[in-house]
């Protein structure tokens, strides 16, 4: 019976394992050996490894950074080798993860999200050889650095629109925790918003969690019902949340990291969508000429280089004068007429 | 913001909420009394409920029929917790142990799925899900109206479940017989009661249950599926379980109290309260916690409670 019972046990664990194997598979650039060698540079590949905190499909923060690399991979063809690996989110799954790919002699090792910084600059020093980058973080060391969106300067274009278009003069922004760059979306969405209209009323909720999207929800129903008419939602799962939310109530929504337009084309006004390739191929570039320890070790998004797009606008939901406006704004930013604070 | 707090509108919305989210852990509970009564604990409730809410999303996106949605959903419950009763009750094995691996196969098991059958995709895949089904007549009373009759239909089923358990374990033979080899097996067993058949029953029930609030969460209160759906859902209504003595009343209660602090906590943040998010959060946990410690002691859990039964031992 028991050697029954241990066999079951056994089972299951690896039945476990497989699942996680399934989208673990590191995506192989074929033949590395063959061309690399034609041109004379360097005859290995570039190794590269990109670590994300949640699910590939998305449909925001991870899946923005997923599409990045694979386009970059397509573009450098069998000059890079890419793995990818998902749902690492817990910092106990983190550090493992990463000296995994520090031990098989990585060169340049993604972590997507502010959780990875600290385990990375722990271990930064252990791995010489192998470049760390932490996605919206802020510490560098000799080789391991950073890449962050200005999501303050995104979020202020969606102030700027959510005030416009509110009739009731309250609009809402959710987030999933108070950290980085989402404090800094949060707090230039609402200086966005009280420079259209300084009286506006602003709720601010965190729902603590990035993946619960009921929570989410509920959130948003909770705002609509109090009179809130615009919603912006500052990333990752929980935003198919507020979507879904503003979808079944008729209410303007606003999204973040990618266009989400498909998930309510009624609803969503327009969003702030990252473009993480510049950041991404920068970092390539610095890494293979051998650069990176001198250089400034931070890859910036932002609205001026083009790393923050907003998607294209709902019609109907502005009137010409409003586009104008907003329009303007977006201008202003990319040209450095507008200089959009840091926020502490 | 005092004002903003007493208002009709700020309650009516707050208590709608607290119904809808305690709904799925309201399901949960409900259906692990029937587990704990009949002496197993089922600790596997999370990964049932994901894959409830997978399979529950899967029939519905296949079929365009939400019943058939909901039915996927508690089959696939049914068969998740099969394997729980068949490691608790057949072979014996620690429940601790047992209900923790079902989890994270579970977790791993939906997203493994999920993934091979609908690849990566630009935007998920999203199901017509239930409506709001307003009550003729009872949805237009001010207030209570909208906080009690607004909902969507699994939400009323839900709710109705709390009668029909109680009814089940109190009135009916086969509530008695899970009560029986929950609290002396070996009394069952020589009544002629199969222990093993009775606890498959009740831990099946249970699973069935927690399908359902899996496939609530998929196609009646979202329309989508994602991998962390459940947050920690099935967890604390295994809390609500014990909170509420397995009385199904009780859990109902439980339920809502949770529901209800954690819709509270973020019309308080949306509001703009002086408390930093962080302590609101906590909010909802630090309520359950304390109810707990002030239930735990009185509670008398079954007397076979996560005992295997053997016939062979005394």
């Amino acid at each position: 019976m028991k050697k029954i019972l241990a066999l079951t046990m056994a089972m299951a664990l690896s039945l476990t394992l497989f699942a996680g194997c399934g989208s673990k598979a590191p995506a192989s650039s074929a033949a590395a050996s063959g061309s690399g060698a034609a041109n004379g540079e360097k005859t290995e590949p570039l190794k590269i490894a990109l670590i994300l905190p949640g699910a590939k499909d998305d449909v925001s923060f991870n899946q923005a950074m997923y599409e990045g690399m694979t386009e970059i991979e397509a573009e450098y063809g069998d000059a890079v080798e890419v793995s990818y690996v998902e749902n690492v989110y817990d910092v106990a799954d983190i550090t493992p993860t990463v000296i995994d790919f520090a031990e098989e002699g990585y060169d340049l090792v993604f972590g997507h999200g502010f959780q990875f910084m600290e385990p990375i600059m722990e271990l930064a020093d252990q791995y010489p050889d192998t470049v760390f980058l932490t996605g919206t973080g802020y510490l560098t060391s000799d080789n391991a650095g950073y890449y962050n969106t200005h999501l303050a300067s995104g979020g202020y274009v969606m102030g700027v629109i959510a005030a416009t278009i509110s009739e009731t003069g309250k609009i809402g922004v959710i987030g999933g925790s108070n950290v980085a760059e989402i404090y800094q979306g949060h707090e230039g969405f609402k200086a966005g918003a009280k420079s259209v209209n300084p009286d506006i009323a602003i709720e601010e909720v965190y729902t603590g969690d990035f993946n619960d999207t009921p929570l989410a929800k509920t959130t948003a129903d909770g705002m609509y019902d109090a009179g809130v008419d615009v919603i912006w939602h500052s990333g990752d799962g929980i935003g198919l949340g507020v979507v879904q939310s503003a979808k079944e109530k008729g209410k303007y929504c606003l999204t973040n990291a990618a266009d989400q337009s498909s998930l309510a084309p009624e609803s969503v006004v327009s969003g702030v969508v990252y473009d993480w390739k510049l950041a991404i191929r920068e970092a390539i570039e610095d890494v293979k000429a051998g650069t990176f320890a001198t250089g400034e070790k931070a890859y910036w998004c932002t609205v001026e280089n083009g790393g923050i797009n907003i998607a294209p606008y709902l019609e109907g939901a502005m009137t010409e004068e409003q586009t104008a406006t907003v329009n303007k704004v977006v201008e202003d930013i990319r040209s450095g007429a507008l200089e959009i604070p840091e926020y502490k | 913001m005092i004002q903003q707090i007493f208002t009709t509108t700020f309650f009516a919305s707050v208590l709608g909420s607290a119904i809808r989210l305690a709904t799925p852990i309201l399901a949960t509970s409900l259906g692990e009394i029937y587990t704990q009564r009949s002496g197993v604990m089922n600790l596997g409730l999370e990964g049932t409920m994901l894959m409830g809410a997978l399979a529950g999303f899967l029939g519905c996106y296949f079929s365009g029929s939400l019943a058939l949605g909901v039915l996927c959903g508690m089959a696939a419950g049914v068969l998740m917790s099969t394997v729980m009763a068949f490691l608790s009750v057949t072979m014996k094995a620690n429940q601790v142990i047992a209900g923790t691996a079902l989890t994270i196969l579970g977790s791993g098991l939906a997203a493994f799925i999920y993934r091979s059958v609908f690849g990566l995709q630009k935007s998920p895949p999203q199901v017509e899900n239930f409506r709001a089904l307003p009550i003729p007549g009872l949805s237009k009373i001010p207030f209570f109206g909208d906080v009690l009759f607004n909902h969507n239909l699994l939400v009323y089923i839900i709710f109705a479940l709390v009668p029909i358990t109680w009814f089940v374990l109190e009135k009916t033979v086969l509530g008695l017989r899970i009560k029986m080899v929950g609290e002396h097996p070996r009394a069952a067993d020589s009544k002629g009661i199969s222990v093993a058949g009775v606890r498959y029953t009740a831990v099946m029930i249970g699973g069935a249950y927690a399908g359902l609030a899996g496939a609530y969460l998929t196609i009646a209160y979202m329309n989508s599926f994602t991998d962390n759906i459940v947050s920690g859902r099935g967890y604390i209504a295994l809390a609500v379980v014990i909170f509420s003595h397995w009385k199904p009343s009780l859990a109902m209660w439980g339920s809502l109290l949770f529901g209800f602090a954690n819709a509270l906590q973020i019309r308080l943040q949306a509001l703009g309260a002086p408390i930093p998010n962080q302590f609101l959060l906590m909010l909802p946990y630090v309520i359950t916690i304390v109810v707990l410690v002030g239930v735990s002691k009185k509670a008398e859990f079954p007397s076979a409670y996560t005992q295997p039964y053997s016939r062979m031992e005394r």
